[in-house]
């Protein structure tokens, strides 16, 4: 796909995080275009989590600048909460709200945050349930569902807010193996839709088939990128190689 | 799959607050305690009814001198846990604030008022700040008992809201709400589970400190007993009395706050 005369969504310049000692994210610079959907690989702490995190402010960053939309989250004066209403983010732990109906998850922020009246929030609820296929649990609590099924409501829950954006953190690391399909695919079909993605993932088969840039992080740096092509047929970087051959 | 990321296990266990101060709460598991408070209970009324009966001077007499008493001693209990609540509540949400300010002065209430005795504080509010305003005796009881028991709540609160996955703040704020709005929405009605057990425990607790109260002139339960007995010299019989009827509340409390939790429970 060509980036031309595409607008860019995220701007992320020479950011830098340390947690005490340790340097989370090193110099990292990259741009993500409207209506990409970009994976971003790597080991354990190496700093993929926290650069997701970074780009709805879950984390601060210590040096450098993150533009989202036209909005520079890096400068304190910036309405963080505007900003967050346009990301959608899915977490490795679901965090649905356990006290709240499955539909009610849906509605919370959707009445609280963007005004919609119950009526409307619930249509919109209930059309997104019906999307993720579990329209028939919209008034069980989340403690009934499997986690799977609280992820596709998590999914519903960041979609209800119309987002440009969605972040995904490792959305199904926390799943049973047989779950993982049914929220891939709730993933692969909100690609195709052209929403913009990033995605903190190992599922490389995911990867190759929606992704349009690969990011390999290590030790707080992007060590490459490219397409799911060339990490699956010719990575440059020992680094990489090794990493690949670990998960694949 | 290489990576194996420590997964941030679902806990379903509900977080559970430790204090070990107030009355055994029979649960019914515990078939002993469950036992204990079936004893306590029906022997305490059973020797009220024997000795009204059996000797109705004093002892019926007593009876019906107390009732005021009982009636003054909910209305600072209730008067002061709700105030303690409300007091507990910014109390905890000071401690957990990252403004160095306000979680300084969280903190330091809550150091200052463990450390000082609730009598002291009783004590002090009423004699010493009365020399600068002049506050009604019940006034002054009610509010040293909230400030005291507001510092205990704050730091239940506090726990509470900490028992909370970080999670839940992380998606609430991912998804626009403000702190407030995080807060008011996600958090703290999952705390609200947590905080009632101890909470229940605290007001039972909060019911049996109010006897301190009768020092300030406020006629509460204990402070009827002492009238009655200075004028009839029955202290013997008068505070057996007193002391049966404490128990018999908060027997009877303490069952109600089990209660309260099974329902809770069972939610």
């Amino acid at each position: 796909m060509s980036t031309e005369n595409r607008n860019i969504m995220v701007q992320i310049r020479s950011v830098y995080k340390f947690f005490g000692q340790l340097k989370a994210l090193d110099n990292v610079t990259l741009d993500i275009y409207d209506g990409e959907k970009m994976v971003i690989i790597g080991p354990s702490g190496s700093g993929k989590s926290t650069l997701l995190r970074s780009i709805n402010k879950l984390e601060t960053i210590d040096a450098g600048q993150i533009i989202v939309d036209g909005l520079d989250i890096s400068n304190p004066e910036t309405d963080i909460n505007k900003v967050r209403e346009e990301i959608g983010m899915v977490f490795q732990s679901f965090n649905v709200f356990p006290h709240k109906t499955v539909l009610d998850n849906i509605n919370l922020a959707q009445t609280v945050v963007r005004k919609r009246s119950k009526k409307e929030a619930t249509e919109i609820s209930r059309e997104l349930l019906n999307k993720v296929g579990i329209l028939d649990k919209a008034n069980e609590y989340p403690g009934k569902l499997s986690g799977g099924q609280q992820q596709r409501v998590a999914i519903a829950r960041a979609l209800a807010m119309k987002p440009k954006l969605m972040l995904f953190d490792e959305p199904t690391s926390a799943l049973d193996p047989e779950m993982i399909g049914e929220v891939l695919e709730v993933m692969i079909k909100l690609a195709k839709e052209g929403m913009t993605m990033i995605v903190v993932t190992h599922e490389m088969g995911f990867a190759r088939e929606v992704s349009d840039r690969v990011l390999f992080m290590d030790y707080g740096a992007v060590i490459e990128e490219g397409t799911p092509e060339h990490f699956f047929k010719n990575p440059t970087e020992e680094r990489t190689k090794l990493f690949m051959s670990q998960i694949l | 799959m290489a990576e194996v990321k420590k997964t941030e296990k679902i806990d379903k266990k509900k977080p559970v607050i430790a204090v070990g101060d107030g009355p055994a709460i029979p649960s019914k598991e515990d078939v002993g305690l469950f036992t204990a408070w079936r004893v306590s209970i029906i022997g305490a009324l059973a020797i009220i009814a024997y000795l009204a009966i059996s000797k109705p001077d004093p002892y019926l007499a007593i009876l019906k001198f107390v009732p005021d008493g009982i009636l003054v001693t909910f209305q600072v209990t209730i008067e002061a846990i709700l105030l303690a609540l409300l007091i507990g509540l910014f109390t905890g949400l000071g401690r957990i604030s990252k403004n160095r300010i306000i979680n300084g002065i969280a903190s330091v209430y809550v150091e200052v008022i463990r450390g000082i005795p609730l009598l002291v504080q009783l004590f002090y509010i009423y004699f010493a700040l009365g020399r600068v305003v002049n506050l009604p005796a019940m006034v002054s009881a009610v509010i040293a008992m909230s400030v005291c028991y507001g510092a205990y709540m704050g730091e239940i609160f506090r726990a509470g809201i900490e028992s909370i996955p970080k999670g839940q703040m992380e998606a609430a704020r991912s998804l626009g709400m403000s702190y407030p709005q995080a807060m008011i929405h996600v958090i703290l009605p999952q705390a609200f589970k947590t905080i009632l057990p101890p909470v229940g425990n605290e007001f039972v607790a909060l019911l049996k400190d109010s006897s301190l109260v009768s020092i300030l002139a406020v006629s509460d339960l204990l402070r009827r007993g002492r009238e009655f007995a200075s004028e009839s010299f029955t202290y013997f019989e008068t505070y057996t009395m007193v002391a049966l009827v404490y128990l018999v509340i908060t027997l009877f409390l303490s069952k109600l706050v089990s209660l309260m939790e099974e329902r809770i429970s069972v939610d």
